[in-house]
Parts: structure tokens; sequence; C-alpha cells
């Protein structure tokens, strides 16, 4: 097949075809994998799954969904989880801007600090879980050695056994990673900036933030979108740094949902209900994401 | 210090002579600036990698020894060999599973790194340069992927791979993680070929090569930076997922294990810091190395 129609390549036609057979392999894995199985997880969602998984069990519509919408735990984790999502979103770009503006800048050691920024994005999430919790640790913690050695506080704190203090928490250990990822997209997006504007704009007598505000900015916007879209997509979907840290608590001070759908799943089975959650906060993040886009997104601006 | 004060110094010489000098206070806030983000990434990583090298009784200090008086191996010796000498890490076996769950963890990332670059590589470069009928609904399909919370597809797999009788093996994860790895794949591959020029393969075309052909011999050489950029990422996803080997399997990669030890009471955190520095090892200097390849294909592939 392939021999024979190489001979007549410009013929749209066959490369078409042949752009298909290569795409073919990834295509089929894709829909095996995510398709099938997401569909799957819409039809247990509607059913009473046994804890076995393995049949649906009886067909019970939107009973599972009716259930959790008038859950006050599913209430309560939505509320947290949109409060880790909110400090997740606004501080790890916050903070990686601030870290791609200072990395843009000329200064002795640049390159070993810009090195220094990929640790953290490096890092796999569970550890950056396990690394913080210890470091927050009321006993062997390098963060209570830190803040009474400054006098910030009297003495050894107990910070993720406390419900005010542990969500802050877990919200900071996914921040110190993630302020790095958008802080490597940002610097990217900046070292892209043509240095005539800026300096035209000093010649012109702006100041620091006026160049900030009206060169800066709009030229990171794109990249801005697209590292807030993501950072809100992985705002809801964070398991690993929660698992690690807190498993959910104290009590249910940390119960985000990606926690309250493992706990249904595999403590308490419940495969029915979780798989509606499931569903439920899959529809979350993908809404999360175009509400971002919609927002933020201006068509006068040409995306460059 | 005093000559890293003069190199300051002298950079500041140096840009007076250029004639765009950055203030005295700018230079202050700039390096005062650097330190604290120094700080921010160091502090953390700098406890674990303490905590690892220090004795139990030296643990019990407080405030913690953030500059420690002595050193030692002997953590890193208990998890390799597995002997604990009696003051190590009490009744748990890590010292005997971590040597193994790294290989595990090698064994996945290295196949998937390998099977992804074949099967999204023919797929990106199809989409690229032989736009198949539905290719765009493709690309929109694998951007989408990102929503799917993994939770959400885990049922039906813990499902499947329990028939087939492949749970807690190599292989469950090798399967299950093309569902993240194999989309990141395309997308950056994809915008890699978009940036390749065109004439090299449309001289090929005229020469009488085959389309695979041209692939195999053209494309596949001059897309070594981007292909190795793909690597690294794949093999950084596969090395740091959790949540899927923590269900389908019972620890046997290296995420999921240092969990576990985690949640044994019998242990210390000296031991588990110098497992977890060891899983943190691979995956940083592996992006160190590769850096500009890394973040080049990372912006180019994310950042649209």
């Amino acid at each position: 097949m392939a021999a024979t129609a190489d001979l007549t390549a410009t013929l749209p036609r066959a490369d078409r075809s042949f752009g298909f057979r290569l795409a073919l392999p990834a295509i089929l894995i894709l829909v095996v994998l995510l398709a099938i199985p997401a569909i799957l997880t819409v039809i247990y969602s509607m059913h009473n799954v046994p804890p076995s998984g393995v049949s649906f069990g009886a067909f019970v519509g939107f009973d599972n969904y009716t259930l959790i919408f008038s859950s006050p735990v599913f209430w309560r984790s939505v509320s947290t989880t949109a409060i880790f999502a909110a400090g997740f979103v606004v501080f790890s770009t916050l903070i990686g801007l601030m870290m791609a503006l200072l990395l843009n800048q000329p200064f002795i050691g640049r390159g070993i600090a810009r090195a220094m920024l990929i640790i953290p994005w490096a890092t796999p999430w569970l550890v950056i879980g396990i690394l913080w919790k210890w470091f927050a640790d009321g006993s062997v913690g390098g963060l209570n050695a830190v803040l009474t050695q400054l006098h910030v506080i009297g003495e050894y704190h107990e910070f993720l056994s406390d419900p005010k203090l542990a969500l802050p928490l877990t919200i900071l250990a996914t921040v110190w990673r993630q302020a790095s990822f958008a802080g490597i997209l940002l610097l990217a997006g900046l070292q892209t900036l043509p240095e005539e504007l800026s300096e035209a704009a000093q010649l012109d007598g702006a100041s620091v933030w006026d160049r900030f505000v009206h060169i800066t900015l709009p030229w990171l916007r794109p990249m801005l979108i697209t590292v807030i879209v993501l950072n809100v997509i992985y705002a809801f979907l964070q398991f690993d740094v929660v698992f690690a840290m807190t498993q959910g608590g104290p009590g249910d001070a940390t119960q985000v949902l990606s926690i309250l759908i493992y706990r249904q799943l595999f403590a308490a089975t419940h495969v029915g209900v979780g798989s509606a959650l499931a569903v439920v906060l899959g529809v979350v993040s993908l809404l999360g994401g175009l509400l971002v886009v919609k927002l933020l997104y201006r068509p006068d601006v040409p995306a460059t | 210090m005093t000559t890293l004060v003069e190199r300051i110094a002298l950079r500041r010489a140096a840009e007076v002579r250029r004639g765009r000098p950055r203030s005295l206070k700018a230079t202050v806030v700039v390096y005062v600036c650097v330190l604290l983000f120094a700080i921010w990434v160091l502090l953390p990583v700098w406890y674990l990698v303490v905590s690892s090298l220090i004795t139990v009784a030296q643990l019990g200090i407080k405030p913690f020894p953030i500059i420690p008086s002595s050193i030692t191996l002997d953590n890193y010796l208990s998890v390799l060999t597995g002997s604990n000498g009696g003051k190590g890490i009490g009744s748990t076996d890590l010292g005997s599973r971590l040597l193994p769950a790294i290989g595990n963890s090698f064994l996945v990332s290295a196949v998937l790194v390998v099977f992804n670059l074949v099967v999204a590589g023919a797929a990106a470069y199809a989409m690229s340069r032989y736009p198949f009928r539905g290719g765009r609904l493709f690309e929109l399909s694998v951007i989408a992927t990102r929503v799917v919370p993994a939770i959400a597809i885990i049922g039906p797999f813990f499902v499947a791979f329990r028939v087939l009788g492949i749970l807690n093996t190599p292989l469950a994860l090798i399967i299950s993680y093309n569902v993240f790895t194999l989309p990141l794949a395309i997308m950056i591959l994809k915008n890699y070929f978009d940036q390749l020029p065109r004439e090299l393969e449309e001289a090929a075309k005229i020469d009488g090569a085959s389309r695979l052909l041209t692939l195999w011999l053209i494309i596949v050489p001059i897309a070594r930076p981007g292909l190795v950029a793909a690597g690294v990422l794949i093999f950084l996803e596969a090395w740091s997922e959790f949540f899927y080997s923590l269900v389908l399997t019972n620890q046997l990669t290296v995420t999921p294990l240092l969990a576990g030890f985690q949640s044994v009471q019998q242990f210390n955190w000296n031991a588990l810091a110098a497992a977890t520095v060891m899983s943190m090892i691979p995956p940083v200097v592996l992006v160190l190395f590769f850096q500009r390849h890394v973040v080049g294909a990372l912006t180019a592939g994310i950042g649209k």
C-alpha cells in the first residue's frame, strides 16, 4: 500500500491517509485508555456498583448525583477545594511572575539562580508533600526552627494538626512547586521581549512601573493566560501533596475533592458515588479552565 | 563575601562605563531579592538534605540544626542495604525495598520514553505535515485530556487489570501512564515539528524517497533536540507519578513506597529523608542536565 501510494505522493488524499495511518496507534491508545474508561466511569456513576466493580449493579439514574449534591460533606469539600484553588492559582502565578522578573535582570550568579528555579518543578509532587510535611513537623521540623529563631513564634507548634493552618500549609507547599513552573514559562516569555521596546519607553521617561504595566504585562499576557489556565486545572486535580501532608485532615480541614473521591472509592468502596464525584470534578476543572480563558482572553489583543 | 561585593562593584563599574548604570538602590534591591529567592527555593531542600545526613540524636535537637555540627552517611547506608544496625529504621523493610522500587521506576519510565517517542512522534509528525481528516479534532482532544482527573478513570483500569491479572506489575503502570505521557509527548513534538523547515523533506520527495524513509532518515536526525526534550519530560512525568502506582500496585515504584513508609509508625525521618533525596536525584539531575532543551520544549509545547 505505502509503496504504491508513494508514487502519487503529490495527491493530497494519499498524504492524508498516510498521515492518518501514522497517527493511528496514538489515536487507538488514547481511545482505549482514556475515552473508554471515562465513559465507563460515567456509566458507573449512574449505577449502584458493588464494591468489586466487576458488574455495574442496579441502574439508579441520577440518584448518586442527588446524594452528592444534598450532602454537606460534599459542599464543605467544594469550599475547601475552592479556597485551595484560589490560593494556589493566585500565589503560584504572582510568585512565579516575581521570580521571572527577577531572573530576567542582570546579576552575578544568574545562571545558577535559573538552574535553582528548575529544582522545585523537577521534584515529584509526592516528594514535595513529604518534604513539606516534615518541614512543618511539630518536633523535628525546619519551619519551627526558623520561626522560633526569628522569634515569630515562641515555641514549637504542630502546624499540620491545626485545622486553621493545615490548608494554608498545603497551599504553601504546592505553591512552592508551581511558582517555579510559572516562573520558568514566564521567564521564557520575558526573554523574547524586544529590548528596544523597553529602552524606547525608558528614553520617553516612562517609570519602571509604567514600563511594567504598559509593556511587560501586555507582552506576557498570552503566556500568563496559559499559566493561569494550567494552574486552575492543576489546582482542581491536586492529590499527591495533600495526600502526603494531611490525607485530608485534621478532620476534613484539607479534604479537597480529589481526596474525598479517593476515600469514597477506596476506603468506603462506594464506586457509584465515587464515580459520580469524579465526573463532577472533571466537569468542574474543565469549566474552571474555560472560565479563565473566557475572562482573560481578549480577541483584540493579538496572541503572539 | 568580600569577593562577591567586589564583583558586584566591578560589574556596576562596567555598567557605568557602558552608560547604562543601574542605580545603587536598584542594585541593592535586586541582590536582596536574589537572596530571598535563594532562601525560598533552597531552605526546604536544605532541610531535607541535612535531615538525611544527621543522626536521630541530632534530629532531636531544638531548634533543628540547620548547620549540623557533624554529618553521617548512615541513613543512606541503612536505606540502601536494609541493615539498620539497630539504630535505624525500626521494623520496616524499606531498606530492602527501596532499590527494587527505584529499579521499577527506572524500568517503567524508560520503556515509556522509548514507546511514546515512537508513537507520539509518528502522530505529531502526521499532524504537522500530513493533516488528516479529524486531525484537528484529535489535537483538541489531546489538549482536553489535561482536565480528565486520573481518579475518574482509575476504577475501570483497576477492574480491567485485575481481570487480566496484571495488577501490581510494571506492565500495569506502563499501560496506564500513557494516559498523561502520550498527550504531553504529542503536544511537544507537534510544536517542534511545526518549527522545523520543510525544504529538506521537499528535496527528499523530489529525489524519490518514500515518506517513511524521509521521516526516518531526514526528520528524526534533525528533530533530535525536540525528541530529547520530549523524552526527558516523559521520564519526569512517569518517574513522578504517584496516584496510578498507589492504586494499581502494592508500592511497586518509588513514590508509593515513600508514601507508605511515611505512614508506618516505627521509623525515623532521617531514613525517609535519605530515601526521598535518592528519589529526587534522577529527575532533578536529568532536567538540570538538559535544562536548555527542556525549558524550550516546555514553553513551546505548553505555552501555546
